[in-house]
């Protein structure tokens, strides 16, 4: 084997065959070609394990360690975990734009095990086409049974529609649905008064105006959304990549907050009541169970979370859609069913 | 060298037949994606692996149809051209890439697949090189590299890189034997099979 043999079969070794996701890619190309580039939301229609990254940590983990680093009342005697269940949750990232109809542009399921040291997220493509049974819609509007892609779900037929139509899909029972708005994100981040960060580069809108510039500085609410929505030429544009430059903004955030908790009692008050007002739960959690799921999550290592997205090809007729591959869908669920 | 210079027998010859329908039906520009998307994230998951390769090529597709105006037309294979592209974008997560290589200078983690006897012979053959070849890539010039692994991973002829890159033959030929002494120097310019017996 002469040096090029040997280079083209490391390059055959490293490299992968196209995944039936890459039809998405076609799917940007088109919109492209129809013209519809320009109304493209900075950010773009992709950012969806991006944001799910901060939108689960900040569902779980800021109240968690929040709320038990502040030492808290004594809600419950019991020790951490003990009597705790399993518990599947279903995370909606909902980014309502200016005038805009609510989009769910994240949604995941969680699941905790009873003994809380893990946990699973799954991320489910925007685009997955599902069976969504009959269902009851905002003011009880009843929708018939239908078939429509799960982003579509959120918008006309809400939360309690998503949640039927996972159930259905997965085999899954879900116990709780969270549902944050982005915006809740950005008033977390300025009631703590801003997060100290350090960005390599500049974050630009499509037009290449710079929306927060590099260098070690204090990000706004406002810069922390435009950090977490960018997608455009960070890093290498991968999802698992933007899990992990997130997931240092929610470290960073988590340092605050306990910087804040010790200086400014008041400050952080006003944090807490922020990051409440950001999630809509159903069954709704108050701040007691709220503050019991977060001493049962003491014992979570952000570390040990495992991050995975249902895999899907594309649908039959649409290569815009996508339908989840059923084995492989029954395998990522499978922890949620112990 | 024999296949590099032989053009694929894959290559339509109406790329630009389809190019330039795309500036009255610009839908026809998909039909190009539908020909080259698979070979292009085979081109850029081997150099900066599968998680960000499906967007690079998405981005390749973008860029190409925005720039599509510009089009030679009498060049009827776009191949080049979005190679090109693609390569321009890879080099923007050169970081990404070069910690690839490093790691694999570092750790090989799997040994040679199992099959048949000499596909085993040459998987030890790959793999027992597999740090040393790490080394050598992670040690190239930006511009040597990127002839060099259009040539063995984009399966792209001399002419062809030269159009990708936008540089003379000449320098295409200097920059790749520049690249592979350097390979075979890493190598230690044996063949590490024959070594062994």
């Amino acid at each position: 084997m002469d040096d090029l043999e040997l280079l083209r079969d490391l390059g055959r070794e490293l490299g992968d065959e196209p995944p039936a996701t890459l039809a998405r890619q076609r799917g940007r190309l088109l919109d492209a070609a129809r013209g519809r580039r320009g109304l493209r939301l900075p950010g773009g229609r992709w950012t969806v394990l991006g944001v799910v990254a901060a939108v689960t940590a900040a569902a779980i983990l800021v109240p968690a360690l929040v709320l038990h680093g502040r030492g808290a009342r004594p809600v419950a005697s019991s020790t951490p975990g003990a009597g705790a269940k399993a518990m599947n949750i279903l995370v909606l990232g909902s980014d309502r734009r200016a005038g805009g109809p609510a989009r769910a542009d994240t949604v995941l399921m969680v699941h905790l095990p009873a003994d809380r040291k893990t946990g699973t997220v799954v991320s489910i493509p925007r685009d997955s086409m599902m069976s969504v049974p009959a269902c009851e819609g905002p003011g009880g509007r009843a929708l018939p049974p239908r078939r429509a892609v799960i982003g579509a779900v959120f918008t006309d037929g809400g939360a309690a529609c998503v949640r039927k139509a996972v159930e259905s899909a997965a085999s899954v029972p879900i116990d709780s649905t969270i549902v944050i708005e982005f915006s809740g994100f950005k008033a977390m981040v300025d009631a703590l008064g801003g997060v100290a960060f350090t960005l390599p580069k500049a974050v630009t809108d499509a037009r290449g105006r710079v929306l927060v510039r590099p260098g070690r500085q204090r990000l706004s609410g406002a810069e922390a959304l435009a950090y977490v929505r960018a997608r455009r030429g960070w890093d290498d544009g991968s999802d698992l990549a933007r899990v992990r430059r997130q997931q240092a903004l929610m470290k960073a955030l988590l340092d605050e907050a306990h910087a804040v908790q010790l200086k400014s009692p008041m400050r952080f008050a006003r944090f807490l009541a922020a990051a409440a007002r950001s999630l809509r739960t159903s069954p709704a959690l108050d701040l007691k169970a709220m503050e019991s799921l977060a001493r049962s999550l003491r014992d979570l290592d952000p570390g040990r979370v495992g991050y995975t997205t249902v895999p899907v090809r594309p649908a039959p007729g649409d290569p815009n859609r996508l339908v989840w591959a059923p084995s492989g869908a029954r395998t990522v669920f499978a922890p949620f069913r112990r | 060298m024999v296949s590099a210079m032989t053009a694929p027998s894959t290559v339509p010859d109406c790329d630009a037949d389809l190019i330039g329908r795309s500036l009255d039906e610009p839908e026809a520009f998909a039909a190009l994606f539908d020909r080259y998307s698979a070979m292009l994230y085979r081109y850029v998951s081997r150099r900066l692996g599968p998680d960000g390769a499906e967007d690079v090529v998405g981005e390749t597709f973008l860029v190409a149809f925005s720039k599509r105006h510009r089009y030679d037309l009498t060049q009827r294979d776009a191949r080049p051209w979005l190679f090109g592209i693609a390569t321009k974008l890879v080099a923007r997560h050169h970081r990404t890439e070069a910690a690839r290589y490093r790691a694999l200078r570092r750790s090989p983690v799997d040994g040679p697949a199992e099959g048949p006897a000499e596909r085993v012979a040459a998987g030890v053959t790959a793999w027992a090189s597999r740090p040393a070849l790490a080394e050598a890539l992670a040690g190239l010039p930006r511009r040597d590299l990127d002839v060099l692994l259009l040539v063995a991973w984009g399966d792209l002829a001399y002419e062809e890189v030269a159009r990708a890159l936008g540089i003379p033959v000449g320098t295409v030929r200097s920059r790749l034997n520049r690249a592979r002494r350097k390979v075979r120097a890493a190598l230690g310019d044996t063949n590490p099979m024959d070594e062994e017996e």
